[in-house]
């Protein structure tokens, strides 16, 4: 067993560019479900308008890179508005009911034969990315930095990017949780009745909420397509969003600093296991105690369903996240 | 949010013990699902990674498609450079396995001239495939040649609303099965069960399991399956959906546990199965029957009917029967139902115990209908959320006639909409009656924001 | 019993008004803030609220009694747009009421309570209060981006927030989560963060449900002082003796309808009232402070 090869590996993961889009859409996400209380499963759908945003300037409308941001931003509000009109004035459910299927959707069409020609099908859209890669101030070719922290010039530029983006939303995420915008999302939270006999519009702010959410969600799905110098459909399945909750439970919801530490974590995590069972089963199946045996096939389901597991557990036994404080706790008035 | 549901109040004194409990219970059942996988892990052993070619003639018969495998058709997989890689003859089901070194580009190449005489494959079909190395969403990526005749051409306009007809019927009732649990554990406890598609796929692989596996007979397998699904349903809120409600957790984060539950269980079984779809074996091989403008098979018309005729009884057991009677009031006003001295905790547990059976018994006339996979009750959940809402979430009797409509509306559906799309007008049923009418059909109307 | 008490001058007025007002179910008022008319709501073939002709004097205390099930709550969220009525129509202020949905109603100057008191348990007491503000810059997401743009009318509604806390004697809570604090702490937050909307008309709902006896005194004291500075309270409540005590004028509802108007007094001896509350634990204790 290379222990060394998976520490590195693990250590390379927290930073890595996996974390940084991840950390986008749990911002998002944050915004979302952490602090108006909106059960948004369909975050991969915002985060595939931010990508195939992109991917339409070259596949579509022939035009700049730039433009792949007003046609995500356009894609996100429709969104929001396509799924938060019907839901946002009922009880949680329905929101997480239509976000989940509308992401199904969203996902089926744009990997659809009948929309190839928009889309890009199955294939998806892989032609974007020339303009971004010639901001790049790295040669593409070298290798930067020493190991773990070792880059390509291309995957050290798309890192730099992303984490500045974190940087910048998690800025602005604490900025308007201080103000009293977020002063009103979070009433909302805990009672949306009080809100309302105050004389705010909470449909309104809840709407507001959403697509602010859906926007970051979209630079995480830009920030992803950059980095793969592809948008392929099937990577933005309902279960990203699940992981991206996960990863956001896992650092604390209601929290800017959860929402980045959440999807470090969570990727160190999962790239720790990953490489762990993958060491473990490389010769021969691995016996686990009698109770079951792995094999090299099945590494990728196991670790699925450590996340499933992890996911309940987490949202049992410490909602506020694993660095939350007893107070929090105590205070959760469920 | 509304009220509390149950009558557990959270009992400071007590939350250290309790945080153990449940900690061992989730100990508990995920010991039970590693022990419940572990006489079949030997069908799982796909190879590390690899590309499954299938090669299907696809022949249209009055609108219904039916797929037949083309055995001996020659399949070769080369890397990016022209290097080949392997290569491989399709098998009795059509399908052949060639193993690749790594998730990578590949092209895979059909041999025209091994298909055999009088197949040719459909217009437009590529016989080479580029597979992309972020197309291994598993170990395993599969690719599918279609053979024969497309388009519907020969059918009439009424002919083939027809045979939607009947498909939309069986898929509508399968559907309404499905979701009977989902709107009483709604409407009982408040929680919406997102691990609800996987107790339909844990039907399903299970009757494979008795089937296929050991030969057992589905006619005898099925009331055992039946049954299973009850206990795993029992298993579900008593080991963790219980013990949620008495930690007084909310119905928000009871549902994100769902979701979690969900996603570790369908990986269980991916784990197990494998990631590929198989039939069972009983009554998989059928001749349709042509009645007029509609062909069906014997077997899909015995579903339809046993179907049609579990739905009746759950109806009538609802509305007759003492206990169905007290499910209906706990689902109206949990509170009121507990005061008038219904036990509410057990009313929660029965109809646990039922939903789980009937949902294991539409996985497996799911399973009959299509087939056996990992992902086969996840890919309804959707459906069944939207039927549960068209009916009206909570209700009794909204499931059964909510997602009765559901299906048939897919399928008639699919009559202007591509197949790949057939569930988009689902969603489009969902966004309709929530703007229209939150309530649902049977539905009460209550006060929305 | 209240011989001695003291009015202020606008309570006195009120009182007046309502001395020269016959004593019968929907009777007119000489200046009314609310009036409603033909309100009726059913819920599953059950007639939840059917009130004829309602007014409530401006400047007044009035009361809203009845058994359980009689339709007050429902009334209120009615009135409050919480709750769409099946047919009727309502007046605050002379502007009508029956499509305003219920955010619009408190910036117009109407604002309610909640009978299970509806604290913000993970916001600060301060917060809590500081919500209560209306025309908030901050509110809108682009200006709360840029805190120089609120910073000023922050602090304005802050020392508003503070000055209502000293009053409410929450002061010393400020800066606890609202989750600390006691049912009856939690009563008067939601008492002063609804005053923050700066109310004309001010609707409690149960405002003594689950308070102690101790602060049940000082709770009506600042009911009393809502009316002083010049604002209408609508109260439902269960608590006779309180009844007695605050309220100028009491309008009895049962199954839905209301069925009987008038001073605390008149009521008291009003034999329709006897028998509505007859066999109730509230009759009773109508009685025996009749006979008392």
């Amino acid at each position: 067993m290379d222990i060394i090869k998976i520490i590195e590996n693990t250590i390379a993961a927290f930073f890595g560019i996996d974390a940084a889009y991840f950390a986008l859409a749990a911002i998002g996400l944050n915004i979302q479900f952490g602090y108006t209380g909106l059960l948004n499963f369909g975050q991969s759908a915002f985060m595939a308008c931010g990508a195939y945003g992109l991917g339409m300037t070259s596949q579509y409308f022939g035009v700049g890179m730039w433009w792949g941001i007003l046609i995500g931003l356009a894609l996100v509000v429709i969104l929001g508005l396509l799924v938060g009109i019907p839901t946002l004035r009922l009880r949680a459910d329905y929101l997480a009911i239509v976000t989940i299927a509308t992401a199904e959707i969203v996902r089926l069409v744009v990997r659809s034969v009948r929309f190839k020609q928009y889309f890009g099908g199955s294939d998806g859209i892989n032609s974007f990315s020339t303009s971004f890669r010639s901001l790049s101030p790295f040669d593409p070719g070298a290798q930067y930095g020493i190991r773990p922290f070792q880059y390509s010039g291309y995957s050290l530029w798309t890192m730099i990017i992303g984490w500045s983006l974190v940087v910048i939303f998690s800025f602005l995420v604490y900025m308007l949780m201080k103000s009293p915008w977020g002063r009103v999302v979070k009433a909302i939270r805990e009672d949306e009745d009080a809100v309302r006999s105050l004389g705010k519009n909470v449909y309104s702010y809840k709407m507001q909420s959403l697509i602010i959410g859906g926007v970051v969600g979209m630079f995480s799905g830009m920030i992803f397509a950059l980095d793969r110098g592809s948008v392929q459909p099937d990577n933005y399945s309902r279960d990203v969003t699940f992981y991206v909750l996960t990863a956001l439970v896992l650092g604390g919801v209601a929290k800017v600093r959860g929402s980045v530490i959440g999807p470090m974590m969570f990727w160190g995590l999962y790239v720790f296991s990953d490489n762990f069972l993958r060491e473990l089963t490389k010769d021969k199946p691995f016996n686990l105690f009698g109770i079951g045996i792995i094999q090299k096939a099945q590494v990728g389901p196991v670790n699925y369903m450590l996340i499933g597991l992890g996911l309940m557990l987490l949202m049992t036994f410490r909602p506020q996240g694993v660095f939350g404080s007893k107070e929090e706790m105590a205070l959760d008035g469920r | 949010m509304q009220a509390e549901f149950g009558d557990e109040v959270t009992d400071t004194n007590n939350s250290k013990s309790r945080v153990f409990a449940v900690g061992r219970a989730f100990a508990v059942l995920l010991a039970a699902m590693f022990m419940f996988s572990a006489p079949g892990n030997a069908q799982a052993a796909d190879s590390d990674n690899s590309i499954i070619v299938s090669v299907q003639n696809q022949a249209n018969n009055n609108g219904v498609s039916e797929k037949k495998p083309v055995v001996g058709v020659k399949i070769s997989v080369t890397n990016l450079a022209g290097v080949a890689v392997g290569e491989g003859v399709t098998d009795s089901v059509g399908s052949v396995t060639i193993p690749v070194p790594a998730k990578d580009d590949y092209v895979v190449t059909l041999d025209v001239a091994s298909l055999p005489s009088g197949v040719t494959l459909i217009e437009g079909t590529k016989t080479v495939v580029n597979i992309v190395k972020d197309a291994f969403t598993t170990n395993a990526k599969r690719v599918t040649f279609f053979a024969g005749t497309s388009g519907e051409s020969g059918a009439s306009l009424m002919d083939r609303i027809a045979q939607r007809l009947v498909d939309g019927v069986r898929l509508g009732l399968i559907i309404a099965i499905c979701s009977v649990g989902l709107s009483l554990i709604f409407g009982t406890t408040g929680l919406t069960n997102f691990a609800h598609g996987e107790m339909v796929t844990f039907g399903g692989l299970i009757a494979f399991w008795f089937n296929v596996l050991l030969g057992i007979p589905l006619l005898i397998a099925a009331p055992i399956v039946i049954a299973l699904g009850g206990v795993l349903g029992l298993a579900m809120n008593g080991v963790i959906f219980a013990k949620l409600r008495k930690r007084g957790i909310g119905l928000i984060s009871q549902l994100v546990v769902s979701v979690g539950l969900s996603i570790m269980l369908r990986n269980m079984y991916l784990y197990q199965f494998g990631g590929r779809t198989r039939p069972l074996d009983d009554y998989s091989l059928q001749v349709a029957k042509h009645l007029g403008p509609v062909s069906i098979t014997m077997r899909d018309l015995s579903t339809t009917i046993i179907s049609f005729i579990v739905l009746m009884g759950v109806a009538a057991y609802l509305q007759r029967s003492r206990t169905g009677k007290a499910i209906r009031a706990v689902s109206d006003n949990p509170s009121l139902a507990s005061s008038t001295g219904i036990d509410t905790q057990k009313i929660i547990r029965i109809v646990w115990f039922a939903g789980g059976a009937l949902a294991a018994m539409g996985g497996v006339f799911r399973g009959l209908d299509e087939q056996v996979g990992f992902e086969m009750g996840s890919g309804l959940i959707f459906l069944m959320f939207a039927g549960i809402t068209l009916g009206g979430l909570g209700s009794a009797y909204g499931a059964l006639v909510g997602g009765f409509l559901v299906g048939l509306l897919v399928e008639l559906a699919s009559l202007v909409v591509p197949a790949e799309l057939k569930n988009a007008p689902a969603l489009l049923i969902l966004i309709i009656v929530l703007v229209v009418r939150p309530q649902g059909i049977l539905g009460r109307k209550q006060r929305v924001g | 019993m209240d011989a001695e008490r003291t009015y202020s001058e606008l309570a006195q007025r009120a009182r007046t008004a309502l001395a020269s007002v016959n004593a019968s179910p929907g009777v007119a008022k000489p200046d009314p803030i609310l009036l409603a008319e033909n309100v009726r709501r059913n819920f599953g073939g059950v007639t939840a609220v059917d009130v004829q002709h309602l007014e409530v004097q401006r400047g007044s205390i009035t009361a809203l009694i009845g058994p359980n099930g009689a339709g007050k709550t429902t009334l209120f969220n009615l009135l409050t747009g919480f709750d769409t009525p099946d047919t009727g129509e309502w007046m605050f202020d002379s502007k009508n009421l029956k499509k305003v949905v219920a955010h619009k109603t408190a910036s117009l100057g109407m604002v309610r309570t909640f009978q299970l008191t509806k604290s913000l348990t993970k916001l600060s007491v301060i917060e809590n209060m500081k919500l209560g503000a209306t025309h908030q810059m901050g509110e809108k997401w682009w200006n709360g981006l840029l805190p120089f743009r609120y910073r000023k009318q922050e602090a304005i509604i802050e020392r508003r927030a503070d000055e209502l806390l000293k009053r409410f004697k929450l002061d010393h809570m400020r800066d606890q989560y609202a989750g600390t604090l006691s049912g009856g702490q939690r009563k008067l937050l939601e008492m002063a963060r609804a005053l923050m909307t700066n109310p004309r008309l001010v609707m409690l709902d149960e405002p003594m449900a689950g308070v102690n006896p101790a602060l049940k005194q000082s709770l009506n004291e600042h009911i009393r002082g809502l009316r002083d500075d010049g604002m209408t309270v609508l109260f439902v409540e269960h608590d006779m003796d309180m009844v007695h005590d605050i309220s100028d004028w009491v309008v009895v509802m049962a199954e839905g309808r209301i069925i009987a108007e008038g001073t605390p007094e008149q009521i008291s001896s009003n034999p329709a009232v006897i028998e509505a509350y007859l066999g109730t634990h509230q009759g009773k204790s109508l009685l025996e402070e009749e006979n008392a």
